[in-house]
């Protein structure tokens, strides 16, 4: 029953010289669940995709049954039994063809006759997907499917070839709880089958669903194997984020009175509600996994989504934002993650990215822009940041990572503030910009409430007085950063504390 | 950055070298083309493209496109014409009206693509059909003029009113008498504004921030859709002030599709986008580019070359032009997205 | 179908029974017009020509009681063709075929002879001899454009052309234009331009500014397309030439007529055919075949010059003016039977 489907040797991987991957060694058994974790950046994707043709790898070797594979490209992959599901639903499928056509769609592609016939195709469709317990009218075009249908039709489509080894990227995030277990007890069929199944998901009551074993990577590397009953949740969280001795002393300042407060908010129809108070003279570091809800907080809090329920208050006066521009007028700023997505300015230098969400404020009548104060403003915060440049007119894209990311924290720290949220505010960067960037948002706290979100433990330990833990779309966790027991706090971030009943 | 290599010399006046090295040869082969008169002829000649192409420029900036600019255009020549020759109103009216109307159909361009999520091509595009087939309802397909038989019997008695032909026909005396046309005035007005709109103020500042990156505009707390419907609205109005010059120096209705128009504006603004290593959309740019194509067309035709070889020639400098953009300064940041 | 069709027929006869009294000696099919049905397909639609073109069509159409019905390709060739097929399954009786491509048209104006329709075409070659062709002279009206240049300005002069190639009554005018260029070499041409970049107007200015700049002692420009001569007139009054420069040019329109009148206009003569007419020639044409009769393989309408002189004598403001007070205009005297009803002056 144990034997290896797919043995992983030495695997690496670079683009230029970012190396992704270094020697990953990883066997996938017949017949069981390997749950993978890894933080973002970690490798997971790049490992999936060598898996199933997209990449070759730069040295090390896989094999299949004991056979060495090293598809040509996706098809090859799919031809020798290596099936993937995607992130992302479309890849799986064709929404403008109907249900039979996808389930079909790599017979198709690969040829044979010239014509189809339409009476046949059918008859081999619903057997497809009969056999993973989808039951609709195969003529049916599959836009006009719900999402969790779309999937089974992916994964009865990639059924079809017999696989080996089914890969699930993600596969419930899109997905209701209904939805999930009919996933679920799919996956149970399979594994009883003999398939060799790589589950890749952050949401711990999957994992703790599905797993017989957990992967735990890092860095491009393993950094833990789990397995045997009772797997140990919490260690495979602590290997996937790591933990070094960071020399950081925080003195934790008195705080002052409270900035924001919510009451029973909801981020999420079946999220637990929570309460929130953020303090003045406070930094506060939420933490948890991806898709844990510290996102869904922030778009709340800055008025890009509205709340399930709840109330919120600012300084007293009740706060509920429409829309950002709504929430920068009432003091509370937003320097988002992602920042090549959510915040470069590209066209534009530094200064100009700098004084983006304030340009009225170094403004006169008409809206003409008093250059003079624009520039001296500019070259405070650089000077503030420590963001190395030749000059506040340097364009934005000629910085290095950090120093980019200086700029675009820089931005809301330059003007004061009520509420102050940084979501990722370390990402990508080296560990001099990180230490500029979290001594700048300490030293800068004391008239305004900080709440920066990060899901690296390490990150919230240097720059907060108090950590929250988030899971599940609520917060499951508070801790003063003084002697803080780091078992307990990763156990909250596996969820452990949260319902460990098991479905029957 | 303090030194500059030949390539990013080239980059930045490259063009502006080719325009002058254009003016030499023409001047050498027609001494005719260096007069007063003939500079002046060419700023009148691009007058009108000039203005449409500033307001398309305000559209792209936000990283938008506005299809609809010739038709507003020469829906605003009919407008004009309507409202003088056929209600017999005056010159104020109809200059009011029409910029009226560019404004309306620039804030229904800005609404279908902000609110109603269509791609800014297809709206404008759409609208662009609307108006050509709404500009000939009126008249049943007849250009307007003073004397035709209306659909009732009567004939029309209008006549557009001399204020109104004084902006496509007066001369201002500027170093010789009557030398400088209104139109070219006009132009130099809205060139000057628009420079100073999209580089000086705040709102142009925020326009080429939703351009580079609307998602980071937002998240910054800027009003995206506001200003994305403001830039369509500056184009409407454009578009239909280069009508009304239109109007004004044909001095009758006239039935067209203003395609030429819309192309000619286009590619101008896109000339302009190679002016000093911009690799963006920007006022000045787009003027120097309406001024490439028209010192180009005056000097061909002085040369008696044939009509189509305009039409090549104006398509290779675009090629160019385009090829400075994207290719050569590349490198230092992409124009759009 | 039957009863619509004879309802249709019933309800024409009494609108038309005025006039039907003086039709009794009409031939079959025209003592019962309401029965008959001609198609007009057409190739180019927009502009004043066109649409005058259309309104003559019309008018004789309705003169003869006959119903019309109207097909419109816009500058679609393989649509026009179809649109022929379409009449063809409607059942029409004739079919006029206003412009298109030789190449598209051909096969399909056979298809309708082979159904039995009558077809005529206006300047379109459909090379059919079963077919008889309605042309308005394009070297009549450049030949009497270009007698008037030299009636004014003795037979030498400096001489700028305006021509776009290709455009096929252009260069029927360009023949002519060339034949008296080979007649008088004291006709010095500096400068030939031109362009249908819309609005072409527009677009022709732009370039005489340039020529003019380029050519200050031009004399004569000759512009034998109207929309021509108006950018022409635009760009000579911009240059302040209006005394020195003469227009002579092809085609007339009310807004022409408003431009040659201005004081001091440089446009001194135009040479026309009434487009309205050539639509009613179209028809009665047409209606010839249909009694069985035979206007000829080629039916010619005779242009008339138009000089800016004329037009001040008789204080002619627009189109119907010009009709009425110049009768050469108003009606051209081809395709006349007896029987032939003509639209109300």
């Amino acid at each position: 029953m144990a034997a290896q489907s797919i043995t992983v040797r030495g695997l690496s991987k670079a683009f230029g010289r970012n190396t992704v991957l270094r020697g990953v060694d990883l066997d996938l058994p017949a017949g069981q669940v390997t749950a993978l974790m890894g933080a973002n950046g970690a490798g997971k994707s790049t490992l999936v995709k060598i898996l199933c043709g997209v990449h070759a790898a730069d040295a090390g070797e896989v094999r299949l049954d004991g056979r060495p594979f090293s598809p040509s490209g996706p098809a090859a992959a799919l031809r020798q039994g290596v099936v993937t599901v995607h992130q992302n639903i479309n890849d799986g499928v064709v929404p403008d063809l109907d249900v039979a056509s996808n389930l079909l769609l790599d017979n198709l592609a690969e040829g044979g006759g010239l014509f189809l016939n339409r009476r046949r195709m059918r008859a081999e469709a619903e057997r497809i997907a009969d056999a993973v317990g989808l039951k609709i009218d195969v003529t049916r075009p599959v836009a006009g499917l719900p999402l969790a249908d779309r999937q089974l039709v992916a994964i009865a489509r990639a059924m079809a070839h017999r696989p080996r080894l089914l890969i699930l990227d993600e596969p419930t995030s899109s997905l209701s709880l209904a939805e999930a277990q009919r996933l679920f007890a799919l996956i149970d069929r399979l594994r009883q089958e003999g398939v060799a199944i790589l589950y890749i998901s952050h949401r711990m009551s999957d994992i703790r669903r599905l797993a017989d074993r957990i992967v735990s990577m890092r860095d491009g590397q393993v950094s833990g194997l789990f397995e045997g009953k009772p797997l140990d949740y919490s260690g495979a969280v602590r290997a996937m984020l790591g933990h070094e001795i960071t020399e950081v002393d925080i003195t934790i300042p008195p705080p002052g009175a409270p900035m924001f407060e919510a009451r029973g908010l909801r981020l999420k129809p079946e999220a637990q509600p929570f309460d929130l108070v953020l303090r003045r003279n406070e930094v506060v570091a939420l933490t948890g996994l991806v898709g844990s809800g510290k996102s869904a907080l922030a778009e709340v809090l800055y008025g890009i989504a509205a709340p399930e329920a709840g109330d919120m208050r600012l300084d007293g006066a009740p706060y509920r934002p429409q829309r950002p521009a709504q929430a920068v007028a009432a003091g509370v700023f937003l320097a988002a993650k992602d920042r090549l997505i959510n915040s470069v300015i590209p066209q534009f230098d530094i200064q100009q990215n700098l004084t983006l969400p304030f340009t009225a404020r170094h403004s006169g009548p008409l809206g003409l822009i008093r250059r003079a104060a624009e520039r001296a403003a500019a070259e405070r915060t650089i000077a503030a940041m420590g963001v190395v440049c030749q000059g506040p007119r340097d364009g934005i894209l000629t910085l290095s990572g950090g120093n980019q990311q200086k700029v675009v924290v820089g931005r809301w720290m330059a003007e004061a503030s009520r509420l102050l949220i940084l979501d990722e505010p370390f990402q990508g960067v080296d560990i001099q910009a990180r230490r500029d960037i979290g001594r700048r948002i300490r030293e800068s706290a004391f008239d305004r409430a900080t709440l920066v979100l990060c899901a690296e433990i390490d990150e919230a330990l240097e720059v907060a007085d108090r950590i929250l833990v988030m899971s599940e779309h609520t917060i499951v966790g508070a801790h003063r950063n003084e002697s803080i027991d780091l078992a307990r706090l990763m156990a909250e971030v596996a969820g452990a504390a949260d319902r460990t009943k098991e479905p029957a | 950055m303090t030194s500059l290599s030949p390539t990013d010399l080239a980059i930045r006046y490259g063009f502006l070298l080719l325009m002058a090295g254009m003016i030499v040869v023409f001047s050498v082969l027609k001494p005719a083309f260096l007069s007063p008169q003939s500079a002046v002829f060419i700023l009148q000649s691009v007058a009108i493209t000039g203005i449409l192409a500033l307001g398309v420029t305000a559209t792209l900036v936000v990283d938008g496109f506005d299809l609809s600019i010739g038709a507003v255009a020469t829906s605003a020549m009919m407008l004009s014409a309507y409202v003088m020759v056929i209600w017999e109103m005056g010159a104020l009216t109809a200059v009011v009206l029409c910029l009226l109307m560019g404004a309306a159909v620039g804030l229904i361009n800005g609404l279908l693509i902000v609110k109603m999520r269509v791609p800014d091509l297809l709206a404008t595009l759409g609208m662009m059909f609307l108006l050509v087939g709404l500009q000939r309802i009126p008249t049943a397909g007849n250009s307007i003029s003073t004397g035709m038989v209306l659909a009732d019997g009567r004939t029309a008695t209008g006549t557009f009113a001399p204020e109104f032909l004084m902006l496509g026909r007066h001369r201002i005396d500027f170093i010789l008498p009557d030398l400088v046309p209104l139109s070219v005035v006009v132009l130099v007005v809205i060139a000057v504004l628009t420079w100073v709109f999209l580089e000086l103020t705040r709102h142009g500042r925020v326009m080429y921030a939703i351009g580079s990156n609307a998602q980071a505009a937002a998240l910054a707390g800027i009003n995206v859709a506001g200003y994305r419907v403001l830039a369509y609205v500056i184009s409407g109005v454009m578009a239909s002030l280069g009508g009304i010059l239109l109007a004004a120096r044909l001095g009758r209705g006239d039935v067209a599709s203003g395609n030429n128009l819309l192309l000619d504006a286009v590619a101008a603004a896109l000339i302009g986008f190679a002016v000093l290593g911009a690799a963006k959309p920007n006022a000045f740019g787009t003027a120097v580019g309406a001024l490439f194509v028209g010192i180009l067309l005056q000097g061909l035709t002085m040369l008696n070359a044939p009509y189509y070889t305009q039409d090549f020639i104006k398509g290779a400098v675009l090629v160019v032009a385009l090829v400075f953009t994207f290719a050569l300064s590349g490198r230092s940041g992409r124009a759009r997205r | 179908m039957i009863s619509r069709r004879t309802f249709a027929a019933l309800a024409a006869s009494v609108a038309l029974a005025p006039s039907l009294a003086l039709a009794q000696d009409a031939p079959a099919p025209f003592d019962n017009p309401g029965q008959v049905n001609i198609a007009l397909v057409r190739y180019l639609s927009t502009g004043d020509f066109f649409q005058a073109y259309l309104s003559g069509v019309e008018k004789q159409a309705a003169a003869l009681g006959v119903n019309l019905q109207v097909f419109d390709s816009r500058q679609d060739a393989a649509l026009q063709a179809d649109m022929v097929d379409q009449a063809i399954a409607l059942g029409v009786d004739g079919i006029i075929i206003q412009h298109g491509l030789t190449e598209s048209m051909k096969e399909a104006a056979q298809r309708a002879v082979d159904a039995g329709i009558k077809v005529v075409a206006f300047d379109v070659n459909v090379e059919n001899p079963k077919i008889p062709q309605i042309e308005q002279s394009d070297r009549d009206l450049a030949r009497l454009a270009l007698e008037a240049a030299l009636a004014d300005n003795g037979n030498s002069f400096v001489a700028g052309y305006v021509y776009v190639p290709g455009i096929a009554p252009l260069d029927r005018r360009d023949e002519t234009w060339k034949k008296v260029k080979a007649d008088n070499p004291g006709i010095n041409e500096v400068a030939m331009f031109g362009t249908l970049d819309n609005p072409i107007a527009n677009s022709v200015a732009n370039q005489a500014r340039s020529v003019l700049s380029a050519n200050p002692n031009i004399q004569v420009m000759f512009a034998p397309y109207d929309e021509f001569a108006k950018g022409v007139k635009i760009a000579v009054d911009e240059a302040g030439m209006s005394g020195q420069v003469s227009i002579y040019s092809a085609d007339i329109s009310t807004a022409d007529i408003q431009l040659m009148r201005e004081p001091g206009s440089a446009w001194k003569a135009t040479a026309a055919t009434n487009p309205a007419v050539v639509g009613e020639v179209s028809v009665r044409a047409l209606a010839m075949l249909l009694a069985g009769e035979d206007p000829g393989p080629q039916v010619i309408v005779p242009p008339t010059l138009i000089t800016q002189a004329m037009l001040n004598e008789l204080d002619i403001k627009n189109m119907e003016e010009l009709g009425a007070k110049l009768p050469a205009f108003a009606h051209a005297d081809v395709a006349m039977t007896p029987w032939m009803k003509l639209p109300p002056r």
